[in-house]
């Protein structure tokens, strides 16, 4: 296939990894999505908006974002399922933005299973092979060997309707797998599982992936299902890409406000820049925190409540430490920790949650207690918005 | 029982829940009325059986029972042309409008296109313009057309089974493509782009996934056009030409010259033809709860 690179993409191979380096299992350079709008004179919508995103081999990559942020239309873009406005898409180095889906080297698990009501699991499964031109044989070989896979070994001539929501799962993932795809794509496959199966099914997708070792590319609204089973995160909102790294990269590092609120709890301080390494919180506490902007304007500051300890005020400061007193003015027991709300003493709009774990010599503290909340300088991080 | 009946005062005809008791004339009535709707329906039905094997000349004179009118209607060759014609015109416009009408239905609800909703609102009229405004309509058109085709190439066409063909297949479109879409429109539009998925190109995905999933609907559609062609006498009158007459066209003519038995044994042939075709859309519509779709 030769190198087509879609209508206003960048220059192509830029920044493409080609040649030499291996080429990424999926690049998007500039990928667009707009959407005809509503009504008559709607203006167009922008579903994704100029994405650049490298997807390396053997990742399991998830695309997290609340809905509409735009992660499902990039997934069904590298899917075939829609076509980019502008942008390149790349399966392996080869240009495939503008390819139908049945002539990409991709396939899909759809969040309604898709499975094909009028065929039996096993002509579900064979379906992708037999429209290869995969002969008998080798279809049936193949077909038996991702049965065994996904454990549906004896349930070869139900029907769809006569399983299980979690082995309906398991035929839309083998019905993928035994193309033996370059890429996997699955859009929130767990969605419509219960709780407890979807934990299961997370594990075992994690296992399944690591022993097929084929690039997955995840889309979820989950994101502790996120945290838990990908190599990498890219956190989407309003169809940009807000922040791409590992779970803990993107978990310790938030980079802006949405990610920082959208993933797990967090405390969101403003404070004033006095240098580029000195901020100060509104009650005037001095705090280390890196940051580029101008001296005197305003910084947001992310820290998650579980890396803040309490710490009774007549105790000597750890200079290692930045710390803000207050008063607790509310605290939630959770078994395993505990959770305190606490008002900073020279400012009641300044609060903090702390959650202080519950292990035998950690001091306790009741509602109206003056308290130190202090933490590590590196567990702070400065936002861009 | 009831805690609110008074001992002693039910008799052996009082319902079991004496809530129910003083609704019991208002039943009555209800269950008479039943009985008044299907006698209505099905009393003329009857009378028609019967007197289709009565041996008198006279309609409403009953002399005893024999299979003449049957043997005579056998025989008559004008009937049989008539059955044959009307057969094969609704064969050949039910294969026409089940293929051209699937494909309408397919293409409104699977894609998008300019002037989409325009067509929408336009392949529904049919379904909603009276016959004889429909029938007035094509013969308008067969015979300006003939007439135009005639001028430009000097070959004469004239209206016979073809033009009575093109009629149905007209307005039998829209009612299958009805039925398609409605079926359509209850199908996961994932089914598909999971099949292009699976590397099925267009026509593929259509023959392995979309058809087998529809097919309750295009048969269904199929028989409701095949009822409907073999059922149409006003416009099968205005557009058919000499020695093109169909059944119910044929029926219709002979009633002008006075009711026979003859026509009691045709009817009863249409009748028997028409439960044969309900049977057979009920079988289908089974089937499809069976295959689970």
């Amino acid at each position: 296939m030769s190198d087509v690179s879609v209508a206003r993409s960048g220059p192509s191979g830029a920044t493409a990894p080609e040649g030499a380096e291996r080429a990424a299992a999926v690049a998007l350079h500039g990928v667009t999505k707009r959407f005809p709008g509503a009504g008559k004179a709607a203006e167009p919508v922008t579903a994704v908006d100029a994405i650049d995103l490298e997807i390396a081999d053997g990742e399991f990559f998830s695309l997290l974002g609340p809905s509409g942020c735009g992660k499902t239309t990039t997934l069904r873009m590298i899917a075939g399922f829609e076509y980019p406005t502008a942008g390149s898409i790349r399966i392996f180095g080869e240009e495939v933005g503008l390819e139908p889906p049945n002539k990409r080297p991709v396939n899909t698990v759809f969040q309604s299973y898709a499975l094909f009501p009028h065929m039996t699991v096993a002509d579900n499964i064979a379906f992708g092979l037999q429209m290869q031109g995969v002969d008998r044989a080798e279809t049936t070989r193949r077909v038996a060997e991702v049965i065994d896979l996904v454990q549906l070994q004896g349930r070869e001539a139900r029907r769809p309707k006569q399983l299980s929501g979690g082995q309906q799962q398991r035929v839309a993932l083998a019905r993928a797998l035994v193309n033996h795809p370059k890429v996997l794509l699955l859009d929130e496959p767990l969605g419509a599982l219960d709780l407890k199966l979807r934990q299961t099914m997370q594990v075992e997708l994690k296992q399944l992936q690591e022993r097929v070792g084929i690039t997955f590319v995840y889309v979820t609204h989950d994101q502790e299902e996120a945290l838990t089973m990908s190599d990498r995160i890219a956190v989407m909102d309003g169809g940009r890409l807000l922040q791409v790294g590992t779970p803990q990269a993107i978990y310790d590092r938030p980079r802006t406000r949405f990610v920082a609120d959208f993933i797990g709890d967090t405390n969101l301080l403003t404070g004033t820049v006095v240098d580029a390494s000195t901020a100060r919180l509104g009650d005037g506490s001095p705090i280390r925190i890196e940051t580029d902007r101008a001296e005197g304007s305003t910084v947001t500051v992310a820290i998650r409540p579980e890396q803040l300890g309490l710490r009774d005020p007549d105790h000597p400061r750890d200079p290692a430490l930045d710390a803000v007193h207050g008063r607790v003015e509310r605290l939630t027991f959770l078994g395993n920790a505990t959770l305190y709300d606490v008002v900073a003493d020279n400012d009641p709009t300044l609060r903090i949650r702390v959650r202080q774990g519950n292990a035998p010599g950690i001091e306790h503290f009741t509602a109206g207690d003056a308290v130190r909340v202090r933490w590590m300088p590196s567990s702070a991080s400065a936002l861009d918005d | 029982m009831s805690v609110l009946e008074m001992p002693g005062a039910g008799g052996p005809d009082v319902a079991e829940d004496s809530l129910a008791r003083p609704r019991r004339a208002v039943d009555r009535v209800l269950a008479g009325n039943a009985w008044l709707v299907f006698a209505f329906l099905y009393l003329p039905i009857v009378v028609l059986i019967v007197y289709s094997f009565n041996d008198n000349q006279r309609v409403g004179i009953w002399t005893e029972a024999s299979l003449r009118w049957y043997g005579e209607m056998f025989g008559n060759a004008r009937v049989m042309d008539a059955l044959r014609n009307s057969i094969l015109v609704a064969i050949v416009s039910t294969a026409v409008a089940t293929v051209l009408g699937t494909a309408a239905g397919l293409s409104m609800e699977r894609y998008r296109y300019r002037g989409q909703r325009a067509f929408d609102g336009l392949l529904y009229l049919p379904v909603i313009i009276p016959d004889i405004t429909m029938a007035v309509m094509l013969l308008l058109f067969f015979v300006q057309t003939f007439d135009l085709i005639f001028l430009a190439t000097g070959i004469q066409f004239s209206r016979g089974l073809g033009t009575i063909m093109l009629a149905h297949v007209s307005f039998n479109i829209s009612f299958v493509a009805l039925v398609v879409r409605a079926r359509l429109a209850g199908l996961d539009g994932a089914l598909e782009e999971a099949a292009a998925d699976l590397y099925a190109n267009r026509w593929q995905a259509f023959r392995r996934v979309t058809l087998p999933l529809i097919a309750p609907g295009v048969a269904g559609g199929a028989l409701l056009a095949l009822t409907l062609s073999l059922d149409d006498v006003v416009i099968a009158e205005f557009v058919s030409g000499a020695g093109s007459t169909t059944l119910p066209v044929y029926v219709f003519g002979a009633l002008r010259r006075g009711v026979t038995p003859l026509i009691n044994a045709v009817s009863v042939l249409m009748l028997v033809g028409s439960i044969l075709l309900v049977l057979m859309s009920l079988a289908v519509s089974r089937g499809r709860e069976s295959s689970g779709g």
